[in-house]
């Protein structure tokens, strides 16, 4: 007896909702197995993850994730394994912070619609700073042949020690209690809305109305991440460079035969992946972060790259990216929750990551191919 | 200080970071050379790392420490060569994988050692230790040179690496060459990585996962082409840069950030002018490196 993998002349209908589900069980089994391992109860474990999928924290990184994952999409269809989200997230928020706090800083004597015009104002550089970030990985791929992997991680390390940097120098607060930060963002630039429900002391309405509060305190950013997913629909399905970057992705060679023009494809792939991680990373500057705190990377919650995990579980599908940021959004609370239970902490999250893309990137193969057993 | 006595001095203070930075990329090379693309290295480098610490201070003994750090890197290397090679899937996905699974599995490792004993400076090796592990990792890259480019196996190797289809078809067993090639070449990069560790750093942290390291010695890899010979000279230099980038940074009054900037800064360059120029024809990655070998119909 043998195992054959042989390619499938017709797709299954239910493999690729399977194979995540498989990937996600065989992730929470992995670590619970190694927490087991190290003194903490499985069954702890399994309700600390299974937990983490209702609790209201979820709403802020799903929508967070939702924007990532959709520009991350843009590059990936192309092909292009842009792995720099991390670092274009905060190279846009330096023009940010140089705007809200130094070039337009909020006083009592300014007029009304200064916020609005600031808050525009900072979408607009951070998305051009994202896009400007993206576009050199962009050139050094398609001009000089250097693989955008690489490129694109020692760019997040370049991202880190400048935005420290700027932290150390020209950013440095100067209402910070001896912290190394910049200034808080002046509330008048926050995009929040915040709201105070009344408890009733019943754990499920409580519950739900938590949710509702969550998701109207983050309203901005729902409308931001319809923003970007309408925008990322736009462009596969409604423009010539959408298009390109799909070919590019399945058949290059096929775009050269027909004269495009390859390396142009290329850069405006990673641009406007870059420039979508800029208009995430503006929101989650105004809504959520509201300072940077030396040292960045000793800080960073990580999201450039949980974006990664996004993108691909999402098969590269953008329909799927929501469903594919919520799973990612609620291990990511696991980890957190594990901690607060007292079941490890970062390595939990880290190995709750590692496990999940290694079997899915593992079983990915049972949507094209099949495994048949011959004697 | 008399000149031989500063030189002496600077050889043995570099002798582990460059045998770090030599071994980590020599075996992630090895990897390459038989078309198994590698992003798995910064999560194995810290994983290595942290196993290494761990079993020091459970022995007594670096040298075990070392050892256990190659042979679970071994295993881990011989995984990914059999999932790359018998199945039709994405080398990076799997690399990329594997790097958030080694920080985490590293984290697990490591961190009950550094519970119990706090600093393992006393686990660790010694100054007098330093030439002879410098010594030793050259030894293993001569020993990898000539295996590569004077045996069969080597030819068998790069055959792999460069067309699999042609390889398989002149009789080499393709799986079990990469699966010789996967589990040497982390092998050799598990034990450089001990000596992140156990000979130059001499203490673990857990936030070190962070540091990057092993994405400059996949730099460093890249630019040398994956040649053993070619690759030692481009460890000194990136190990230097490291190593020195603080020392650098007090003598000219350089903020700590900018010091941390130059090694990543360097490796855009170098990677740059490796593409730029004949360097690029001369020392060219193998063709093959991470595409799908898939046959039709294949057996598992």
């Amino acid at each position: 007896m043998r195992f054959i993998v042989v390619r499938r002349t017709r797709s299954h209908p239910y493999i690729r909702p399977l194979v995540i589900v498989l990937s996600l069980l065989t992730g929470m089994m992995l670590v619970a197995i190694l927490l087991t391992l190290i003194g903490a109860h499985p069954l702890a474990t399994i309700v600390a993850i299974a937990y983490s999928f209702i609790t209201p924290q979820v709403v802020k990184d799903m929508v967070l994730l939702t924007m990532l994952g959709c520009a991350l999409l843009i590059s990936f269809k192309g092909a292009l394994w842009n792995v720099g989200a991390e670092g274009q997230l905060y190279t846009a928020i330096i023009p940010i912070v140089w705007i809200t706090l130094y070039v337009a800083p909020w006083s009592a004597s300014s007029p009304p619609y200064q916020s609005i015009l600031v808050t525009l104002a900072s979408i607009t550089a951070a998305a051009i700073f994202g896009a400007m970030w993206g576009a050199i990985a962009g050139v050094l791929r398609a001009y000089v042949g250097i693989d955008e992997v690489p490129v694109t991680l020692i760019m997040n390390y370049i991202a880190y020690y400048l935005v420290n940097l700027l932290i150390l120098g020209p950013f440095r607060g100067r209402y910070v209690y001896g912290y190394i930060r910049t200034d808080d963002l002046p509330d008048a630039y926050k995009l929040n809305i915040n709201v105070v429900m009344q408890r009733t002391g019943n754990a499920f309405i409580d519950g739900f109305l938590e949710f509702i509060r969550v998701i109207v305190y983050y309203a901005y950013w729902v409308l931001a991440a319809i923003l970007v997913a309408l925008l990322t629909w736009i462009v596969f399905n409604h423009t010539s460079i959408g298009l390109k970057i799909k070919i590019l992705g399945s058949n290059p060679e096929f775009l050269k035969a027909v004269g495009v023009d390859v390396r142009r494809t290329i850069v405006m792939a990673l641009t406007l992946s870059g420039l979508l991680v800029g208009i995430a990373s503006a929101t989650y500057y105004l809504g959520d972060l509201t300072r940077l705190t030396y040292p960045i990377q000793a800080q960073t919650a990580g999201y450039g790259y949980l974006a990664i995990l996004v993108a691909w579980l999402s098969m590269l599908e953008l329909q799927l990216i929501p469903i594919s940021a919520y799973i990612v959004s609620s291990l990511r609370n696991a980890g957190r929750n594990m901690q607060i239970f007292g079941l490890g902490g970062l390595e939990s999250t880290l190995i709750l990551l590692g496990s999940i893309l290694l079997t899915y990137s593992t079983l990915r193969f049972l949507t094209e191919y099949e495994v048949r057993v011959v004697k | 200080m008399s000149l031989e006595h500063y030189i002496v001095n600077s050889i043995i203070e570099l002798a582990p970071v460059f045998a770090t930075f030599y071994l980590v990329a020599l075996g992630h090379s090895l990897f390459e050379k038989a078309g198994l693309l590698d992003l798995a290295i910064d999560g194995v480098f810290f994983m290595s790392s942290s196993i290494a610490v761990g079993v020091a201070v459970a022995s007594g003994s670096p040298v075990i420490g070392t050892i256990v750090a190659a042979i679970s890197a071994m295993l881990l290397g011989a995984a990914l060569a059999f999932l790359m090679t018998s199945l039709p899937i994405s080398h990076g996905a799997i690399g990329l994988s594997m790097m958030f699974l080694g920080y985490g599995i590293g984290i697990i490792v490591g961190y009950p050692a550094r519970l119990e004993v706090g600093s393992i400076a006393m686990y660790a090796y010694g100054e007098s230790e330093a030439m002879a592990i410098m010594a030793v990792s050259i030894a293993i890259g001569v020993f990898v040179h000539i295996i590569l480019k004077y045996t069969k196996l080597g030819a068998a190797i790069r055959a792999c690496g460069e067309n699999p289809h042609a390889a398989a078809s002149l009789g080499v067993n393709v799986l079990l060459i990469r699966l010789i090639a996967g589990a040497a070449g982390f092998a050799i990069m598990g034990a450089g990585s001990s000596f992140f560790t156990l000979a130059w750093q001499k203490f673990w942290d857990p936030k070190s996962y962070t540091l990057g390291y092993g994405w400059l010695a996949f730099t460093a890899a890249l630019t040398s082409g994956r040649h053993p010979i070619v690759l030692m000279p481009i460890s000194l230099v990136f190990g230097g840069l490291i190593f020195y980038r603080v020392k650098i940074g007090v003598m000219y009054g350089v903020e700590k950030d900018v010091a941390n900037l130059v090694p990543f800064i360097a490796a855009l360059a170098a990677m740059l002018i490796f593409y730029s120029t004949k360097l690029k024809k001369a020392l060219a990655p193998p063709a093959s490196l991470g595409k799908i070998y898939y046959r039709e119909e294949r057996t598992i």
